[in-house]
This record gives C-alpha cells, sequence and structure tokens, in this order.
C-alpha cells in the first residue's frame, strides 16, 4: 500500500507535520510520498493509495488558501471517489473556538460526500497546546494505522 | 557556480524565517544565515503579537527548526548600519534579502498630533512585551483614550488596555509595566476606525475575543448593517460586533467600550493637554464630531524609520517585485507595507525565493565566504541559536507563576547572558 501525504497550509505547520509525518513512514520502510495540495491535482486520485491529509485552518474557519483549488475542484468536477481510502488530520488552535479545526472538517465532508471512504478518526493538532505538530501527527497516524491492519 | 552560494537575511521575524525556508528547501547547498539586532531571534513573533496571544506566538516552534535541523545560522546582536555596513554584507555574500520589517509607526498628520498623550501602538505593544530597546515609562492615559485605527493592532492595544491582570494568566506580559498600568487603568475607551463595518481591515475572531473580557460594557455609535451578500468575513465581522453589545457586563462594570465605524479624526486639540478628538464622516456629510479624550493611541499601520535605507534612498513598501538590485532583494512588510496575518509572509517569500532563484545565473560568479568573511571583532559580538536557547532558558526559568517567561528588559543582560558573562564585563565590551 502506498502512502500519500498531501498538505494545505497557511502558516507552514502543516507542511512541516507532513514532513515529519514521511519520514516516520519512511523509517518503517514504507513507501511514501508528500505533496503540497496546492499542485495536487484531484485527477491524481487512484484507488491503491492511502491519501493521508494534513490540513490547517484559516480565518473564519476556512480552509488554508493553498488547499482551496484542490477543494474547488471536487466540488466542481465531484469525481466519483468510491473506493478511495483516506486519513484526515486538522490543525487548527482552541483560542479561536467557534472555529477550531473546522478546515479539516471540511475537506472530510467534502471526501465522504463524494464516496472516499475515511479510515480512523481524525486526528487533531491545537496550537495553543505548543505540543510539537510532528509528533502529534505521528501518534495519531499509527493509530491509524493499528486500525487498518485491525481490519484486514 | 563552483563555490557554495552564500545567502544573508536581514531579519529574523516572520518573512526573514520564512524566506529562509523557502531559499534552504531550494538551495540545500547554500549557506545561510539570519542577522538580528537583537540578542533574540523571531522578531514581532516576540515583541509585536500580543503577549495573551500565546497560540499565535508557538509559529516559532516552527521557525527553530530553521536554526536547530536546517543548517541556519543565527547571528543575533548584529545591526546592519552600526555593526556593518549593507555594503559589507553584500560583498562577502551572493545574496543578501532585507526582511527587517517595518517599525516605526505611521503619522496621522492631523494637528495636535504631537500634544504629550498621543501615543503610537508600536511603543505600547513593544512595551508591554518587554521589548528590551524600547525606553520604558507607562504613558498616562487617564480615564478615557481615543484609539485611532481598525485594524489588528489597535484591537490589541484595546484588548490589553480593558483587561484585569487575571486575564493574563499563560501569557509573557511585561509584570512590571501591567502593574504600573493596573494602578491607574482606563475606564472608557472609543476605538476609531475609518472603514466601514463591513470594510475594517480587523479580523472578526480579533473582535469576537473582546466578550471574553469581563466588565466591559460595549456599544457601537454606528448602525451594524452589513449587505446580505458581502463578503464572508464582513458578515462575520458584523456578527461579532452584534454579539458584542449583547454582552453582560455583569454588576460591576469596569469600562465602556465605544465602537465607531467610518470616522476619520480631523484635529487632535487640548491646551498643553489632550481633551478632544474632532471627527469627521468618512462617507457621508453628517456633522463633525468632537470625543472627549484624555489620549489617544495611533495604530494606523507601519513604515520605514527615516528617510534613506542603509544608501537605498526613500523605499516605498508596496513593491510588486522582491528585487531592489543585483543580488539584493526584499521580502514581508518592507516590500508589501504592513497589512496582513504571520502566514501572508509565507506566500510573499515563496514568490521572493522564486524571483531569487530565477536570477542566479546572473549572480557575480566569485567566491564570496558568506558569514566567515565578516570582520572578527563582529563575529566576536554574535549571538549564535546556542547562546539565545541560554536566554530562553534563563527567561523560562526566571517566569513567575502564570506566566511562560520573563522576558529580560536590558539587551546588555540578554547578550551577557548569551555569553555566559557578567553584565558588567559585557557592558564594558560594547562601551555603554
Amino acid at each position: 500500500m502506498k502512502i500519500q501525504v498531501l498538505f494545505g497550509t497557511e502558516s507552514g505547520n502543516a507542511e512541516i507535520a507532513a514532513e515529519d509525518l514521511a519520514e516516520s513512514i519512511r523509517n518503517d520502510n514504507q513507501e511514501v510520498e508528500v505533496h503540497d495540495l496546492s499542485s495536487f491535482s484531484i485527477a491524481e486520485l487512484q484507488h491503491d493509495s492511502l491519501y493521508v491529509f494534513l490540513c490547517s485552518t484559516y480565518g473564519e474557519g476556512e480552509l488554508p488558501n493553498t488547499a482551496l483549488p484542490f477543494y474547488a475542484d471536487l466540488s466542481v468536477v465531484r469525481p466519483d471517489l468510491s473506493g478511495v481510502r483516506y486519513a484526515m488530520f486538522g490543525l487548527g488552535d482552541t483560542f479561536y473556538k467557534d472555529t477550531y479545526g473546522q478546515g479539516a472538517t471540511k475537506l472530510d465532508d467534502k471526501l465522504t460526500e463524494l464516496g472516499a471512504q475515511r479510515t480512523g478518526e481524525i486526528g487533531r493538532y491545537d496550537a495553543s497546546s505548543w505540543e510539537p505538530v510532528g509528533e502529534g501527527a505521528v501518534v495519531w497516524f499509527a493509530g491509524v494505522l493499528e486500525g487498518v491492519s485491525a481490519t484486514r | 557556480m563552483d563555490a557554495p552560494l552564500s545567502i544573508a537575511v536581514i531579519g529574523s521575524g516572520p518573512s526573514g524565517c520564512y524566506i529562509a525556508q523557502s531559499l534552504r528547501k531550494a538551495l540545500p547547498q547554500s549557506e545561510i544565515t539570519i542577522y538580528d539586532r537583537l540578542a533574540s531571534p523571531f522578531g514581532l513573533v516576540r515583541y509585536g503579537v500580543a503577549a495573551d496571544h500565546q497560540s499565535t506566538k508557538s509559529i516559532q516552534a516552527q521557525f527553530s527548526r530553521l536554526f536547530e535541523r536546517e543548517n541556519v545560522r543565527f547571528a543575533g546582536n548584529i545591526e546592519v548600519g552600526r555593526d556593518i555596513s549593507l555594503a559589507q554584507l553584500r560583498s562577502t555574500h551572493h545574496i543578501v534579502v532585507l526582511a527587517a520589517g517595518l517599525s516605526a509607526d505611521r503619522a496621522m498628520e492631523v494637528p495636535g498630533e504631537g500634544l504629550p498623550e498621543v501615543y503610537r501602538a508600536g511603543r505600547l505593544t513593544r512595551l508591554f512585551n518587554a521589548h528590551p530597546l524600547e525606553p520604558t515609562g507607562v504613558p498616562t492615559f487617564g480615564k478615557s483614550v481615543a484609539i485611532i485605527g481598525g485594524g489588528n493592532v489597535s484591537i490589541d492595544v484595546l484588548r490589553l488596555l480593558i483587561k484585569q491582570p487575571e486575564d493574563f494568566a499563560n501569557s509573557d506580559i511585561d509584570d512590571a509595566m501591567l502593574a504600573e498600568y493596573g494602578q491607574a487603568p482606563v475606564s472608557r475607551v472609543d476605538l476609531i476606525c475609518r472603514s466601514t463595518i463591513a470594510n475594517a481591515p480587523s479580523d472578526p475572531v480579533m473582535l469576537a475575543e473582546l466578550g471574553r473580557i469581563r466588565g466591559v460594557r460595549f456599544s457601537c455609535s454606528d448602525p451594524i448593517e452589513v449587505a446580505e451578500d458581502a463578503p464572508r468575513t464582513a458578515l462575520a465581522r458584523a456578527k461579532a460586533i452584534g454579539e458584542l453589545l449583547e454582552v453582560d457586563p455583569g454588576p460591576e462594570t469596569r469600562a465602556e467600550v465605544v465602537l465607531h465605524f467610518g470616522w476619520a479624526p480631523v484635529s487632535i486639540n487640548g491646551d498643553g493637554h489632550v481633551r478632544d478628538v474632532e471627527l469627521r464622516s468618512v462617507n457621508d456629510d453628517r456633522t463633525n464630531q468632537r470625543l472627549g479624550a484624555d489620549s489617544v493611541v495611533t495604530a494606523i499601520g507601519f513604515d520605514f524609520d527615516g528617510g534613506d535605507w542603509h544608501g537605498l534612498g526613500a523605499l516605498k513598501a508596496d513593491s510588486e517585485t522582491g528585487v531592489l538590485d543585483q543580488g539584493l532583494y526584499r521580502t514581508g512588510w518592507i516590500k508589501r507595507g504592513s497589512r496582513g496575518t504571520i502566514a501572508e509572509n509565507r506566500s510573499c517569500a515563496k514568490t521572493v525565493a522564486d524571483e531569487i532563484i530565477a536570477d542566479l545565473d546572473s549572480l557575480e560568479q566569485q567566491s564570496k565566504p558568506g558569514y566567515a568573511g565578516l570582520p572578527e571583532e563582529v563575529r566576536a559580538l554574535a549571538v549564535d541559536y546556542a547562546a539565545w536557547k541560554r536566554v530562553d532558558c534563563a527567561e523560562k526559568e526566571a517566569a513567575s507563576e502564570a506566566r511562560t517567561r520573563r522576558k529580560f528588559p536590558s539587551h546588555e543582560q540578554m547578550v551577557a547572558i548569551a555569553h555566559n558573562k557578567l553584565v558588567e564585563s559585557s557592558a564594558a565590551q560594547r562601551g555603554n
């Protein structure tokens, strides 16, 4: 199973998390690619990969600007994503409690609506915690993978 | 080019850190040094972002990786123009990127601006952030203050002035400043924004946050009308303001906050001291109004400090391109003006980095030694990242209860701790 890490970021934290996660996956001798959502086309989504989305929240609970074209393509083209598997990790800040982590939630809703299947719970990172964002993503993804192997 | 490419970034705030990130990614073999006049890195993240916005300051963790893992050198306590000239840096580095930001509060240019109780927002945020080079002393605000400007900085100032000491838990506010201000806090604040609610530059979340402060009554002098098809941010701003007006201040109302939209200052009046501010309506012909105020804070943006920037002439911070000259670039506020959030410097840095990469072939081919080419006495001043971490640890250890750190208010002391020297010897060495 190929793992593709896709990040959508405004401040760069989701990219850091993506790099750390990819490094840890590589250290486990798994194949992994990292892509910025701003340069990833919806046409590239395949059935044989697990897509790991790391997505922040910006402004009034919006997706970050770099993820907007990808999201807009999903909304307009509405591809059939049945059989596409993904995991979702959201970055946010509980300081802004009304909009916390909504970017990832929005993307998750869209993928599910188009038939893609989420593996595991949505991971969450809170900037107010000052925890290293990469470590949070790595710990969360280990749990996602456990779920994958348990259901096999 | 055979010799490794040497790059100097001037300024270690968000714009400097983001350009270093982009250049490190594109040029893994290059030698990158970030210079800063302070012994501490991170610029406005540390001294501009309000002390009670710690989650915004957490971006430091990302920037730290440059120095900890990405082989970028920090050279603090080196000021361009004092310790070394821009020309010297250009002769020792292939690429120099100015990322020093804009530190001077923009002037309003209205009569009365020179009255003693007219203060600049930049000075206040530096004071509350214990900036080591900011002259100390708490301004006299009196009972009422008029804040001119409707952006996030003016809301920062408003929030700092109406919070109570216990509201600063888990911050790194300067406690000396806070205690002194607490002796005579203001009881009325007028926030004056020249834009309409729909077009105001503030982030709605910043306005909404004000509603969590207890004992404050909010009102708005203008109708909260925003077109139904207005942009989402405008609707969110109107909603946030509407909710502020609903806030029940409780039995003990300490402060009154009045929001004004669509008004601009005409003059600040008073006989030797601020007495009132005259406002004119920006979008219609309502008659001018006079607002009584004991003091005024201006928060209308930032600009260059002085006319000539290191021999580059009078720059304007509204440039499409980051190119200043061969091998000389600018990024962040110094390029595009004092607008936007920290994250906007990331996309700005990416475009400037692209310009730099496109220019690589046209750079001078001779070898340039980078940091190692600086005079020995200049390198002796430098606070590197390991030295900064000594200050960082000392600040965290010195933190009192409910504080994340205690910033040292003296730059000499910061440098002395960084260099593991006594304060006296360091002061003597610098000749001050």
